[in-house]
């Protein structure tokens, strides 16, 4: 490339700054949004991946085959044999830690009204590979094992007026397909990460859950997370596999990705970002066209002056497609730059959506974390460089086509 | 002439008057009916065969009963063991072995299906004092099984009864109901009872295989069966207190 036109293109770009600043800061806002949107909705994805994994499917879930196809009739007996299973996933090579877990809805009798509440029987013992409950913590303590003994969610605590100590009956369906009450005391408020886990949920230990709900040694899922590396698809094959063996019995046995229509949601949320990226794009480009043109009219007596002198019309338009790269690429960098220091200021300091997020029942955290990702970062730069350098060609082929005699007649 | 037919129309009188003076409206039939089916005290067991989407459950229990408003279950199968349910004239209890305290039902709660069974906690509670809450009117006669039997229809004039509208058919000797079907207020029917099998004690005629069919569940039915009926024994008088449903 002619180093004189690159020379002479630099040289256009300080002669008009105020113009060529306005280029792009257009390219730099453009760059800077689609970064932060883009660790935004990486930290969501991370988030909900986390807490989904973490409270409700675990990497891989394993249930009774028939249990969602009657979900949403609260079936306690379809469950899955826990000594089958525990065998089943203490031989198997890819799994790395699994826990059983029980979900019931159930009222708390409380001064003879009845509060709707989600009970989740679990062993605390096991949890300890799955979550960290001593750090959501607030108060107290985790049940301990063969006690009558639950694990409030503060909001939920706060709502009914509880605390630790205080006792609450609770009233669930069994797997008998009766009811059944018991009366636990709350030895433990958690804050957890996630608003509806803290409003509407209570641990109880495993064992008791099992009495109290006449499970007959059966449990309502297992969640299992896998090692590093493990094809998630295949481990849940080989264990449905087994199960089958061990138990003679179909189980519904599926990846997280699978399970929770809330990531499929965000998948396509991610679709819809790129393409309000895209349009990101277009109006910072419709800002740099506008300025190339603007400049080719205001310099149509330098063109002409450049055609009359013997400058070819490719020449021109590399000419004026080079001032667009550089506006580009400054525009370009300095936006990605802005974006990643405010990405990682927020991402130490969260955004807090607790007060929107309340009484949403998303399995996201109510403060945010964003999360820079380098490639992303990267593949914005060198996208918002292209789309912008690409848009000053218009006008660029525009300026090249003019005749030297028709440029001359603006003096 | 004149005289034959005063005669005649004196005659004809004389036949018709003892039917129409002894006809019996629709609040008397009702009325008989409750009367023939409260005893002072009844003592029985039986079981609950509740018949779902997810196949058959049964739970069995012992009844303990005095006059039309109190009464107490125990349920003495393995999953409800120890569970109670004691209903006294203002109140519906339930009494669970590891429950601290014990549970009122009142409001939505009332509707849920007793053991997930067709028959609700509220129709435990709803069946006294019929022909104060309905306006109860005669539609006349009707074969069930073979007997015959009133169709009664009733209106509720109240909001707080679980149906407000019951068709029942009482059997014309025994004023047993043989069979009801009961509506919401827009005649959409909610639930359906037929009476199976009956027997007699004390001169009176009692029913000792009751299928419920409650049309808002799908496949669902519960068949009640009376095993042991006594009637008229003596109950101890704490029976149906809070203080003896926690013991």
């Amino acid at each position: 490339m002619n180093f004189k036109l690159i020379k002479t293109a630099l040289r256009n770009i300080s002669r008009n700054m105020r113009r060529s600043v306005l280029s792009a800061v257009a390219i730099g806002v453009a760059s800077m949004s689609i970064v932060i949107m883009f660790s935004f909705i990486t930290g969501m994805k991370d988030d909900m991946s986390n807490n989904l994994k973490t409270f409700y499917t675990g990497e891989v879930r394993i249930r009774n085959a028939r249990f969602e196809e009657f979900e949403r009739y609260n079936p306690m007996h379809l469950t899955v044999d826990w000594n089958a299973a525990k065998k089943v996933l203490q031989e198997n090579e890819a799994v790395r830690s699994f826990v059983p877990r029980t979900t019931f809805p159930s009222s708390l009798y409380i001064e003879g009204t009845n509060f709707g509440a989600i009970g989740v029987g679990a062993d605390f013992a096991m949890e300890r590979e799955f979550q960290d409950f001593d750090s959501i913590l607030k108060a107290g303590r985790v049940p301990a094992a063969g006690k009558n003994e639950m694990l409030m969610g503060v909001v939920l605590a706060r709502d009914l007026d509880l605390g630790i100590g205080d006792r609450v009956t609770v009233l669930a369906t069994t797997a008998a397909r009766g009811s059944n009450a018991v009366t636990l005391e709350i030895v433990g408020l958690a804050a957890f990460p996630v608003g509806s886990l803290n409003s509407k949920y209570f641990w109880l230990p495993h064992d008791v859950v099992q009495y109290f709900l006449r499970m007959d040694g059966g449990v309502q899922e297992v969640l299992v997370t896998l090692k590093e590396g493990v094809n998630a698809s295949d481990a849940a094959a080989s264990i449905e596999s087994a199960l089958y063996t061990e138990t003679s019995m179909e189980h519904d046995v599926r990846v997280w990705t699978d399970i929770s229509t809330t990531y499929g949601f965000l998948k396509v949320a991610q679709m819809i970002y790129n393409i309000m990226a895209g349009l990101f794009f277009i109006l910072g480009s419709s800002v740099i066209i506008n300025t190339t043109m603007m400049v080719i009219f205001e310099r149509m007596r330098e063109i002409g002056t450049l055609s009359a002198m013997g400058m070819k019309g490719r020449e021109i338009t590399r000419m004026f497609f080079l001032e667009g790269l550089f506006i580009s690429a400054v525009g370009s960098a300095i936006g990605v730059c802005i974006g990643i220091l405010i990405t990682v200021y927020l991402g130490r300091i969260g955004i807090d959506f607790t007060d929107a997020m309340s009484g949403m029942d998303f399995e996201i955290s109510s403060i945010l974390y964003p999360r820079l990702n380098i490639g992303t970062t990267v593949f914005v730069y060198v996208y918002s460089l292209t789309i912008a350098s690409i848009a000053t060609l218009i006008p660029s082929r525009k300026a090249s086509k003019i005749e030297p005699v028709e440029a001359l007649r603006y003096i | 002439m004149i005289r034959k037919i005063r005669i005649l129309s004196t005659l004809l009188l004389v036949l018709l008057l003892p039917s129409a003076l002894f006809a019996l409206t629709g609040e008397d039939i009702v009325r008989k009916a409750d009367e023939m089916q409260t005893f002072d005290t009844a003592v029985s067991s039986g079981e609950l065969r509740i018949k779902d989407r997810f196949g058959l459950k049964v739970s069995t229990f012992n009844a303990w009963s005095r006059g039309a408003d109190e009464s107490l279950i125990e349920f003495t199968s393995i999953a409800e063991r120890g569970q109670k349910i004691l209903r006294t004239e203002e109140e519906l209890y339930l009494f669970y072995p590891d429950a601290e305290e014990l549970i009122r039902m009142q409001g939505s709660a009332l509707r849920q299906g007793m053991l997930g069974s067709d028959i609700s906690y509220e129709d435990m509670t709803g069946g006294k004092d019929r022909l104060s809450k309905y306006s109860i009117e005669l539609q006349g006669d009707e074969a069930v099984q073979g007997r015959d039997c009133y169709v009664v229809f009733m209106t509720a004039n109240t909001r707080t009864v679980p149906y407000q509208k019951q068709k029942i058919w009482i059997d014309k000797k025994s004023f047993l109901v043989l069979k009801g079907e009961y509506y919401t207020k827009s005649g959409r029917l909610l639930k359906e009872m037929e009476t199976l099998e009956t027997r007699e004690y004390a001169g009176r005629e009692v029913a000792i295989r009751t299928r419920i069919s409650d049309k808002m569940k799908k496949d669902s039915e519960t068949l009640m069966i009376i095993d042991e009926l006594e009637i008229d024994v003596p109950i101890d008088e704490d029976k149906f207190s809070l203080e003896e449903l926690s013991w």
